[in-house]
């Protein structure tokens, strides 16, 4: 794994992160002055109603979008003092994202979907498709390496998506809704595998599924882009 | 990645098809339309050439015949230099005449004339170089010699032929008079004549032309010239040409010169020429233009993956080699099919086109012989192939790098979202 720069004990720090939306002449205010750390090797489920800005919260946690105000520190990094051509780099060796929709790339097989961040990286291309290979076969996928997202289940895609997001070994992988488009015995059993995962890394996961978030070591509930942190029960 | 950008390309069969189809069209239109415009370029460029667009000066009011009663007078030396500096002047023709009596068509013309210029007929000027039809033609070696080619008819009074050509001699006897002719105070003559023209006219063929050095030398005519042919560079400045030619020399000489026709047929070409050009360009500004759009299209269809790519940590330049890889690519597929279209259809299509988009719009004169023509040049040459997909490669790179660059200039986030 890529080892993070810790500040404090944290991995994550935001202090006072606000973001604004234009809409025409209206002004969204999807996160409303967040103060949050998160420690290493965690699993923390950010839980809200739809528009809460629990999406929001975390792009910018992982450099997908910039706040309009406020300060975030992740693996050492303050994200706002940091140019755009070095928040690409961010993004390929510190964060891993796993989508709702998942976002394969269609013309490319399972294995090659693995492979594209660390071809990123600048791997060499045997050893992205060892690693890849491996990574497969430890998400149960290593007879679908040669297929296409399409011919892949939705839970199996979901899969290929996680080995994806830990192609570079990042110490944060943020997943957004990950359960969202499987049924729940899938997304159960994809929410044990994202807790098997935050064994070694932070694992940052935005679901509706409070059952599912139950099982994760901290559970933070965003409404009107406020938060409230519990424990979970 | 430019391995990922071509892989694009065929990434969804339907997709290559529509996209191939969609730039292979235009391209096809524009190569007919390039066909039919080189056809009518060829077309009228013969056209042109064949028309008369030169000027006859001669001396005011005299006929310019060196021994003629009343129309001895000829143009100074001068009026030669002048006419060769006058603009788009391409070529100046000096010729001296006599005339002397023969028995049946009452007498012959001589003609002094530069060795390799045009052999005019009098009265026949338009009919150009008659046919040598025995011995040979005046060459620039035969200037300042005794040498002459004769017209059949004369040839004919002075006892001639083709079989006693060689070694025979005509002497002219400048004191002999006639009506209309007056004599000269000169020896006679004596030249060798070369070769027999027949030019089909009675009046032609009783001509003979000798070097215009010799002419001087025989008739004591140092300088000045009989008539000046004055050529034009191109018919469409036959105008201008002559009006210079009556500001410098319009109170010494008659200007003869067929201006109207000229000038008819110019701008007629003009306008049929600016018809085809005009259909080319429609043709380039629309494949130009769907080139372009299809570029902005397949990139922006692709958005939400190119977010997602930069959500995984793919660098701006690198997106912007793949999507000008795969724009390339699928712009040479899409070329290739409009060239293959054109190779199979190209002649007909070409025909059709015309009949469809430029021969309504034709003078009547050019519907029936441009139409027979332009399938003669369906073939387009190579350098116009390779310009046609050089240009569309072009558009191809601007359209693709301007969709990708406003899709970079968003978020991760923001590209995902997009639509």
């Amino acid at each position: 794994m890529n080892e993070p720069t810790r500040t404090g004990n944290a991995l994550i720090t935001l202090r006072g992160v606000t973001k604004f939306y234009r809409k025409g002449d209206v002004e969204i205010r999807a996160l409303d002055g967040i103060d949050l750390a998160v420690g290493e090797r965690s699993m923390v489920a950010i839980v809200g109603p739809s528009g809460s800005g629990k999406s929001t919260l975390v792009h910018i946690i992982g450099a997908m979008d910039r706040p309009t105000a406020g300060e975030v520190r992740v693996a050492g990094r303050d994200l706002g003092a940091v140019p755009e051509s070095e928040l690409t780099r961010f993004r390929r060796e510190t964060v891993g994202f796993v989508f709702q929709t998942f976002n394969l790339i269609p013309n490319l097989t399972a294995l090659e979907n693995v492979t594209l961040p660390m071809e990123f990286n600048g791997v060499p291309a045997p050893e992205r498709r060892r690693r890849a290979s491996v990574l497969l076969e430890r998400l149960g996928l290593a007879a679908r390496s040669a297929h296409k997202p399409r011919e892949l289940s939705g839970g199996e895609q979901q899969r290929v998506a996680i080995a994806r997001a830990l192609a570079n070994d990042p110490p944060v992988v943020v997943a957004d809704e990950p359960t969202g488009n499987l049924d729940s015995k899938t997304g159960a059993a994809m929410y044990e595998l994202l807790r098997e995962v935050a064994r070694e890394r932070t694992v940052l996961v935005v679901t509706h599924a409070e059952p599912l978030a139950q099982m994760s070591d901290r559970v933070l509930h965003i409404t009107d882009g406020r938060l409230a942190d519990t424990q979970p029960t | 990645m430019v391995l990922f950008g071509l892989r694009n390309v065929a990434r969804n069969k339907a997709r290559l098809v529509l996209v191939a189809v969609l730039i292979g069209l235009p391209y096809f239109l524009l190569l007919a339309m390039a066909a039919i415009g080189d056809a009518v370029e060829r077309y009228t460029e013969v056209l042109l050439a064949s028309v008369n667009n030169t000027v006859q000066l001669r001396a005011r009011g005299s006929m310019g015949h060196v021994n003629m009663v009343g129309n001895e007078d000829i143009l100074p030396q001068e009026a030669l230099e002048q006419v060769r500096r006058i603009e788009h002047v391409a070529r100046v023709e000096p010729y001296l005449l006599a005339m002397t009596p023969t028995e049946g068509h009452n007498f012959g013309m001589i003609v002094g004339v530069v060795p390799g210029d045009t052999k005019r007929l009098e009265s026949h000027g338009e009919a150009g170089n008659p046919r040598i039809i025995a011995g040979r033609d005046l060459t620039p070696e035969d200037a300042g010699k005794r040498v002459a080619v004769i017209g059949q008819g004369l040839a004919r009074w002075a006892g001639i032929r083709a079989d006693n050509l060689a070694g025979a001699r005509l002497t002219l006897d400048l004191k002999r008079t006639h009506p209309v002719i007056f004599a000269l105070d000169r020896q006679p003559a004596t030249l060798e004549i070369v070769g027999i023209y027949a030019s089909g006219y009675v009046f032609g063929d009783m001509q003979l032309f000798m070097p215009l050095d010799t002419f001087r030398e025989i008739y004591g005519v140092p300088a000045g010239v009989s008539w000046l042919y004055v050529q034009a560079d191109s018919s469409a400045n036959l105008a201008s040409v002559e009006q210079r030619l009556r500001g410098r020399l319009g109170d010494q000489a008659d200007i003869i010169g067929p201006t109207s026709a000229a000038e008819f047929q110019s701008s007629t070409t003009r306008t049929v020429l600016r018809l085809t050009r005009s259909g080319v360009w429609f043709a380039a500004a629309l494949m130009l233009s769907v080139v372009f759009f299809v570029m902005i299209l397949v990139v922006r269809e692709r958005a939400r993956e190119i977010g997602t790519l930069k959500a995984l940590g793919a660098s701006d330049s690198g997106l912007v080699i793949a999507a000008l890889a795969e724009a390339l690519a699928l712009c040479a597929v899409g070329s290739i099919v409009g060239f293959a279209l054109f190779g199979l259809v190209g002649s007909a299509a070409s025909h059709g086109l015309f009949a469809i988009g430029i021969a309504p719009f034709l003078p009547a004169q050019y519907k029936d012989t441009l139409g027979a023509t332009v399938a003669l040049s369906s073939q387009i040459g190579w350098s116009a192939l390779g310009l046609a997909a050089l240009v569309g490669f072009a558009v191809a790179v601007v359209g693709s790098g301007y969709a990708i660059r406003e899709i970079l200039r968003l978020s991760p986030v923001e590209a995902i979202r997009h639509e």
